[in-house]
């Protein structure tokens, strides 16, 4: 949809309902806005936030200016996931809604204004990380692709593919076990929470390797050095901002 | 069986929830709560269990909600997936359950209020629709209907603007008064519309509270007729095949058995015989044909 500028956010109009009538699209918004949104998606344990916040650090000082979001962490909305997991009340379909709602509020907050004022936008888990978890807890495919209807579309989405054995010796090696929902324990996949979130991780791996097509997700092979996997990081976040910087003088 | 608006979420098995679902639907200040208020004890009184719900009452998701509100930064978008949250808490751990166990369930607002506040705030229509489709279908919808110039002495003479009713975040430079009048304007056209489509029964809230809680009783008893009439049909005729399977069986078994053998018979004759009383056998005879 044409709003101002000529930006497309989504299959409805976000900031400005009330205003003339605008065409509606179905897939996620492609938007104009100066700023640029890169996104890193794999399971726990593949190193996809070592990779972005060594992206952070380098535009930085390259004088970008940078924002971070992160899954999860809506000052809205985090307290209700919260108690909904920590009472251990959350069913598929509301783990799913309040994970929305959580990502609906960053959206409006701050990763649609910060695109719009020209912030690089980097988050950690995006739309994705819903379709993997959701689906994979055995929700509708299409229901909730639809539910996030309203994300803005990535610039550059990084699927950081690892081998679940590899994933699992890399985040037991900090911890003892894994957490209620983490594991999937809701699903009752398994007694154990190590084997649970073996078979859970494993359902959300095949659902990202389905998704690398269908939303043309950039992979890195997770297990390569760390400095080797940044080096393709940075070569391919740095095609993308000289667009960025393109587009800014245009405006 | 009971049937979703299309889609079905995880583990909802929709078999066996012989309750009914009675929406109570209206702009603020139809006089919804008041109507629930007389409707659950007259239902008690003639034997009904009913459980009660509404707009963000969910465990999970109220209380935040109710925070979130407090502020005036509650996007739009977040907004409505945050009462689609607390509906959905409530259909899973609340409706559901309680249609199972045949309770009355009176709900104060549908997902009807929640498409209509979202749509107002230009959410586009399909997308709400597609969260929605998850939810039951009702057994009936009473819209309580108000027009603006009814609604506005209500509303505000009882208890003032509120920021949220008067549709503040949508038209933050309007005064109140005029805000609240553009909003619910806006509201009742997209009621309306989704009257239409969703087979509201409509209910002219200007009446007294008393005559609109006698029109809904009365279509309420409607409901509950049909249904227990349906009901104590289908038993009849399950009872009657059952025993007649029963029946068959036995006098096959004793075929096998020695001939001489026809006590058994004679005691599983008797026990069929309760649900032939009257006109039982009539009233399946005419279900049959159908």
């Amino acid at each position: 949809m044409e709003i101002g500028s000529g930006v497309r956010i989504g299959p409805f109009e976000v900031f400005a309902p009330l205003q003339p009538a605008v065409s509606t699209v179905r897939h996620y918004g492609e938007h104009l806005f100066p700023g640029r949104l890169i996104v890193v998606e794999g399971i726990d344990g593949s190193g996809k936030s070592t990779q972005l916040s060594l992206v952070h650090k380098w535009l930085e000082s390259k004088g970008y200016g940078v924002v971070f979001s992160e899954w999860n962490s809506s000052p809205l909305v985090k307290d209700t996931t919260k108690h909904g997991k920590k009472k251990k009340l959350l069913t598929p379909a509301t783990f799913s809604l309040i994970h929305s709602t959580d990502f609906a509020d960053r959206t409006e907050r701050s990763i649609l204004p910060l695109l719009k004022a020209g912030a690089v936008v980097l988050c950690d888990r995006y739309i994705y990380t819903a379709f993997a978890r959701d689906v994979a807890r055995g929700m509708d495919r299409d229901w909730v692709r639809e539910l996030y209807g309203f994300a803005v579309k990535p610039a550059i989405a990084f699927y950081f593919r690892v081998p679940l054995e590899t994933a699992i010796h890399r985040l037991l090696d900090g911890r003892d076990g894994f957490k209620f929902y983490e594991a999937g324990m809701d699903l009752n996949l398994a007694d154990d929470s190590v084997e649970s979130f073996r078979m859970f991780q494993g359902r959300i791996l095949s659902e990202y390797e389905k998704m690398i097509p269908e939303f043309g997700l950039t992979v890195v092979d997770a297990t390569l050095p760390i400095e080797v996997q940044q080096a393709q990081v940075r070569q391919i976040v740095k095609a993308h901002l000289d667009k960025a910087k393109e587009l800014r003088v245009q405006a | 069986m009971r049937e979703t608006y299309g889609r079905l979420l995880p583990e909802m098995r929709l078999a066996d929830l012989a309750g009914k679902l009675i929406v109570i639907e209206g702009t603020d200040g139809a006089g919804r709560s008041t109507q629930i208020d007389l409707l659950k004890p007259w239902l008690e009184e003639l034997g009904h269990a009913v459980v009660d719900t509404g707009m963000t009452r969910s465990f999970l998701a109220g209380e935040g909600i109710r925070r979130a509100k407090e502020g005036n930064n509650l996007g739009r978008v977040t907004q409505a997936l945050f009462y689609a949250t607390d509906f959905v808490d409530r259909l899973e751990n609340e409706i559901v359950p309680a249609l199972r166990a045949g309770f009355i369930v009176l709900t104060d607002r549908y997902i009807y209020s929640l498409m209509a506040l979202a749509i107002v705030r230009g959410m586009d229509p399909r997308w709400i629709r597609s969260i929605y489709s998850v939810a039951l279908k009702p057994d009936a919808v009473f819209y309580l209907r108000l027009g603006i110039d009814q609604l506005l002495p209500r509303v505000v003479f009882s208890r003032g603007f509120d920021y949220w009713e008067s549709g503040m975040d949508l038209y933050p430079s309007h005064d109140m008064f005029d805000s609240f009048c553009s909003y619910q304007a806006a509201l009742l056209t997209e009621f309306d519309r989704l009257s239409a489509e969703f087979n509201f029964q409509m209910v002219d809230a200007a009446a007294g509270a008393r005559t609109v809680c006698a029109h809904l009783q009365q279509n309420i008893l409607q409901l509950l007729e049909r249904d227990s009439r349906k009901n104590f049909m289908s038993r009849l005729y399950n009872d009657s095949t059952t025993t007649a399977h029963a029946a068959v069986q036995e006098k096959a078994q004793e075929r096998a058995n020695k001939p001489a053998d026809t006590a058994l018979f004679a005691v599983a004759t008797p026990v069929a015989t309760p649900s032939t009383n009257g006109n039982g056998h009539h009233h399946h005879a005419t279900h049959h044909g159908q």
